[in-house]
């Protein structure tokens, strides 16, 4: 809102033009001084003027400190809220610490536990594997033990056989040379040299059993 | 009337604003200066830590599928039926189907029979010895259960050896020592020198694979002396040996 200043004052209009101001920052001025001379309005006191500012400033200090102690009443109490809310969060969250350390109290022991029957188990496993590779051994040994006797008793019968056709040669030859008239020179030789030939194999057959016997 | 409250009022005016002025100041400073607390944030259903806590071993366990370690899981006990003999080894596989051994392991037989750490038979394909190391190359039908890596270099001198073998061809065994030294070889039966360990070994050790720390292969067990050292085929010739195809010859059968 402006003050409208009269249309036939030129002096009026001259002292608007120049001191014109926005009327919120002025007090208000009584209607009856605007229609007079400037001279006739009285002058206003400087603590008359300054009073509405202060009642003015006054009220909005007096605004300003009752929202500010309306908005502490209700942070206070959203704090508090918030207080309550975050203490059980805080306790939810300690039992659920207390439930998980238990757990994993519960977990290490059986770890453990494990660990143990782990370390039993692979200690087995290598005590059963040396188990079944000393019975290996013992089974090879005993292969190669049972092959040597076989070796050796297939060699031993072989001389047996042997020596029993070079002693019945023998005997047979000894018969021949005792009736030597009987048979021609010829016949005694070539008989005599089988006899001998079957008798070396004999010698060679003991050869043999005595070389396996060695081994 | 107006001359005397105008004292008054001008005694009361500095006060009052003295007054406006300090609570007009003291709410803008409550509130600017951010004394006057703010509303809290709304409480979540349910909070989650900021930092995932990462999972630490408290203990040095033993990650693999049965419980035996790589080391174990990769040493083969060799047993060589000979004609008139019977005698135990070790060796160690390098890849699914091959093993490494000593040639005194796998020399004069007539069956070659593998065991691994947990009894299983594995059986032998094929056999070849290399001439100038005592080193021999085991092909297997079925697979082997783990392999390991082989070192890029050999150990230097007081690095610590672990050696995993059949023992007297007794159970699986797992020794450890340092690498003392290096010499020609006692036996001469390998071209170049071998590494002297003071990790003990028996009989039976022969082809055992002598580890760093790191699991790698370092060496190949094949020799003790009365003094308790270790002679090992160092890693290099291991790899000098495996990149030479002809190195390898069968292994003629015992007579």
């Amino acid at each position: 809102m402006s003050l409208e200043p009269p249309a036939d004052d030129g002096r009026e209009r001259a002292r608007s033009d120049a001191d014109l101001v926005p009327t919120t920052a002025l007090p208000v001025v009584p209607e009856l001084l605007l229609a007079g001379s400037t001279d006739a309005v009285p002058e206003m006191p400087s603590h008359r003027r300054r009073r509405p500012r202060i009642v003015v400033a006054l009220a909005a200090a007096v605004v300003v400190l009752l929202g500010l102690s309306g908005y502490l009443v209700v942070a206070t109490r959203a704090h508090e809220h918030a207080s309550v809310a975050w203490r059980t969060l805080a306790e939810r969250k300690a039992d659920e610490l207390a439930s998980t350390k238990q757990d994993l109290d519960g977990a290490t022991n059986e770890l453990t536990a494990v660990r143990e029957q782990l370390a039993t188990a692979t200690t087995r496993i290598t005590e059963l594997a040396n188990e079944k590779a000393q019975i290996g051994d013992e089974v090879a040994t005993q292969q190669q033990l049972t092959d040597y006797q076989k070796r050796i008793g297939a060699a031993a019968a072989t001389v047996a056989s042997a020596l029993d056709r070079c002693v019945t040669a023998q005997q047979t030859l000894i018969g021949y040379l005792r009736d030597a008239a009987s048979y021609s020179s010829t016949d005694l030789a070539r008989y005599s040299s089988d006899v001998d030939a079957l008798c070396r194999s004999a010698q060679d057959a003991n050869t043999s059993l005595q070389t396996e016997l060695s081994r | 009337m107006r001359r005397s409250g105008t004292p008054a009022r001008l005694r009361t005016t500095p006060a009052l604003r003295l007054l406006v002025v300090t609570l007009l100041a003291t709410s803008v400073s409550l509130a600017g200066c951010g004394v006057v607390p703010d509303l809290p944030t709304p409480v979540p259903a349910d909070i989650t830590g900021t930092a995932r806590p990462e999972p630490a071993p408290t203990a040095t366990g033993n990650l693999s599928p049965d419980g035996f370690d790589q080391a174990q899981r990769m040493t083969v006990r060799i047993r060589n039926i000979g004609c008139s003999s019977l005698s135990t080894g070790s060796g160690f596989a390098i890849d699914a189907t091959t093993l490494i051994t000593n040639r005194h392991v796998v020399a004069d037989s007539a069956h070659l029979q593998l065991s691994t750490y947990d009894g299983r038979d594995v059986a032998v394909t094929a056999a070849s010895t290399a001439s100038l190391a005592d080193l021999a190359v085991v092909r297997t039908a079925e697979r082997l259960p783990a392999a390991p890596e082989l070192a890029d270099r050999d150990p230097t001198v007081g690095d610590p050896v672990t050696v995993v073998g059949y023992p007297l061809g007794g159970r699986l065994t797992v020794t450890s020592g340092r690498v003392t030294g290096r010499t020609t070889d006692p036996l001469h039966q390998s071209l170049g020198e071998v590494l002297v360990t003071d990790a003990p070994v028996e009989p039976g050790s022969s082809g055992s694979a002598a580890l760093d720390a790191q699991g790698r292969v370092i060496g190949v067990v094949y020799a003790k002396d009365s003094a308790g050292e270790s002679f090992l085929v160092p890693v290099s010739t291991v790899r000098t040996m495996l990149a030479d195809a002809s190195a390898f010859t069968p292994v003629p059968a015992c007579s």
